[in-house]
């Protein structure tokens, strides 16, 4: 497990470089992300180059837990207000940028979330291949207020993945806004970490009241994201320099 | 003017099996109606709805509706295995509208889950799981009137005329080809702007619910989903992949087991990027949703132009592309479309046949048949007029003299039909 800052540099998003990259992210309030479609992508003056990653990222958790509403937090999308089971395969593309400290350089992460229904995945055989072919990283979500989706994890984990799998893992629990009703102790969560190496992050999908608060809070998730999934790519890179695309970061490092 | 609320409330149930009246209430549907249902509409009610359905049905009679003072209850039965009941407050309208209603719900089940779930219920409680999927799409058909668009009602699907859909039609009859489909469709706001012909030729109910399912759902930049075609296909599941181009503007395609939806994607920018800026011109016409070079009567707040044939139907309750802030005394963008959807209701089904199933019963009944009416009010006044396969439905100001909507509504439908760029 990486500590926040090992890998990108922190201190950049306050510099007016950062400052800069960020706004052409942000709407001009800063309290909401903007959304880009297919066609788009983020503005990004001259003086400023930047490289272009793409990563695949998979949902997963139990119906209900919350995969949608993440996504949608995380994008900038309007929260749903009521739960209803997801038809089949939602994509969703996110830009995020960061400084890595070592090459001293600004990479733009374009990070496509896919998430799936859980009944459609049973019903259907197409589905769950499609959302595991290549994928980068897959994240593991559980609900705070239910024991049950925080005991699937483990057994998705040793399912969906083998011990030497590089695919970079990360759990998200949901709905800690409802804190006061937790089913999870702090120690479970502590032990959970050190047992597997995978940090959990928090996440509280309800419809942002406090403005600059709710992107300070996806945006740290979306930076330890990032730096995971940088991390595993110099990993990747030291183990089987193979792609173009991996040799191209091997001699960046 | 009526404020039409309307309320509904709408459960399964198999013949077989026990009634499972909370199975879709306690899901969603917007929260207050449901409050206000569950404390209206207790168990027993709900059972002696049902009861007096079932005991109808086991005598040879068929129930279809019944009104009270202030509220209409309507009761359909389809595939034989699913019954849904609709509780509305009555609204003085052919039933021919809640029915229309129920068959887009019942649809929406089949679109989503298959005919054979459907029809064939062996286990309730899987069953209820089953229509989850459905809930989003349910929802949005029930909406209130206020925000929803014209495609439910008029069972005919909302469009989108710009002067740019040409170019736009030939972008996507390449992407439909390199996406091995031939149904194929570009969204804008919510509205067809162009769908190739075999799109085309799918039928009413099929070309509504597909519009609503898209919108119903959480906007993401792509999607890959099941779907059956409620009444050309209704046991064959096809994959309905959408993309979306740029905020509010998706194109889509239905597709068989390939191309893959990773494989497609890339393609997506490919076609898609020289018509970007086209799609953007199409994206500012809304909601105007007519070409600007149509001028039309300054007192003309809104109108409704359905075509039976093809069952489209364009819409516009802010002609001018003022600024809603600036509308001063007259009727709201929301108060229009509501005014617009009441006097629709009224005239269809009781003096117009028209796209939506049943609504030529009414008209049956007279000898002759009526082709023009209106309605004046102290803040506004309508006009409607039949002509060939169209029907146009239009909204005043008061100001406008009673003896002069006839032309200028004849003249706004001559306007639209006759220009280039508008293809109803």
């Amino acid at each position: 497990m990486i500590s926040p800052g090992t890998l990108l540099n922190q201190e950049w998003y306050g510099s007016p470089q950062g400052r800069e990259v960020l706004a052409t992210l942000l709407h001009k309030s800063q309290q909401r992300r903007k959304t880009f479609g297919l066609l788009e992508k983020p503005m990004i003056g001259v003086h400023c180059p930047t490289d272009e990653v793409k990563y695949k990222v998979f949902l997963v958790g139990k119906s209900g837990v919350g995969k949608t509403s993440t996504v949608a937090k995380i994008s900038g999308n309007a929260v749903p207000t009521a739960h209803s089971e997801t038809p089949g395969i939602q994509t969703t593309t996110v830009y995020w940028a960061g400084q890595v400290k070592q090459l001293n350089k600004v990479i733009m992460f374009s990070l496509q979330f896919w998430d799936a229904g859980e009944s459609a995945t049973k019903k259907y055989d197409h589905i769950l291949p499609a959302c595991v072919a290549q994928t980068d990283c897959i994240i593991f979500l559980f609900s705070f207020v239910d024991r049950s989706s925080f005991e699937d994890v483990s057994q998705l984990i040793t399912k969906m993945t083998t011990p030497k799998d590089t695919t970079c893992k990360i759990v998200i629990g949901t709905k800690f806004d409802q804190h006061a009703h937790s089913e999870i102790t702090q120690r479970d969560i502590r032990d959970f970490e050190q047992n597997w190496k995978i940090p959990i992050l928090k996440i509280r999908n309800v419809p942002d009241t406090e403005g600059r608060n709710h992107t300070n809070e996806t945006s740290q998730i979306l930076c330890v994201l990032c730096e995971h999934l940088w991390h595993r790519d110099i990993i990747m890179a030291g183990r089987s320099p193979s792609t173009d695309d991996l040799k191209d970061k091997q001699n960046f490092v | 003017m009526i404020s039409v609320v309307v309320v509904f409330f709408y459960y399964i149930f198999s013949r077989r099996i026990t009634i499972e009246p909370t199975c879709i209430v306690q899901t969603k549907i917007k929260t207050f109606l449901i409050l206000k249902l569950i404390l209206q509409l207790p168990f027993p009610v709900i059972g002696s709805l049902n009861g007096v359905h079932m005991f109808g049905s086991s005598h040879g009679v068929s129930l279809q509706s019944t009104t009270t003072d202030d509220a209409k209850i309507v009761w359909k039965v389809f595939h034989e295995s699913i019954t849904l009941i609709a509780v509305s407050q009555d609204d003085d309208a052919d039933d021919c509208h809640m029915n229309n209603l129920l068959n887009l719900i019942a649809s929406a089940l089949v679109l989503l889950c298959g005919i054979d779930e459907v029809s064939n219920i062996k286990n309730v409680e899987r069953f209820k799981k089953e229509v989850k999927v459905c809930m989003q799409l349910v929802d949005r058909i029930l909406e209130s009137p206020e925000t929803s668009g014209f495609s439910q009602l008029t069972n005919a699907v909302d469009i989108i005329c710009a002067p740019e859909n040409a170019i736009l039609q030939n972008f996507l009859d390449a992407f439909a080809e390199a996406a091995e489909s031939g149904f194929g469709c570009l969204f804008v706001e919510r509205k067809v702007c162009v769908a190739t012909k075999k799109w085309w030729s799918m039928s009413a109910n099929e070309l509504v619910l597909l519009n609503l399912l898209l919108t119903s759902l959480t906007p993401c930049s792509s999607r890959d989903i099941p779907v059956f075609l409620p009444d050309t296909q209704p046991a064959i599941p096809h994959r309905l992949m959408t993309f979306e181009l740029t905020r509010n503007i998706e194109v889509c395609v239905i597709c068989g087991p390939s191309p893959s939806l990773a494989e497609l994607e890339p393609e997506v920018v490919r076609f898609w990027k020289p018509a970007y800026d086209s799609l953007r011109t199409v994206g500012r016409l809304s909601p105007r949703n007519f070409p600007t070079n149509i001028a039309l009567d300054h007192n003309l707040l809104g109108f409704l132009l359905v075509n039976k044939e093809t069952n489209r139907c364009l819409h516009s309750v802010n002609p001018s592309l003022e600024d809603p802030s600036h509308l001063g005394e007259t009727l709201s963008i929301h108060q229009r479309k509501e005014v617009l959807k009441t006097f629709y209701k009224k005239m269809v089904g009781n003096f117009f046949a028209s796209s939506v199933s049943g609504s030529e019963m009414g008209p049956a009944e007279f000898s002759h048949q009526p082709m023009e009416s209106y309605i004046t009010t102290e803040t506004h006044k309508c006009y409607t007029l039949q002509s060939g396969p169209y029907q146009i439905f239009t909204l005043y100001t008061d100001s406008i003299p009673t003896y002069a909507m006839r032309s200028v509504t004849q003249r706004t439908l001559s306007y639209l039909t006759k220009d280039k760029n508008v293809s109803v």
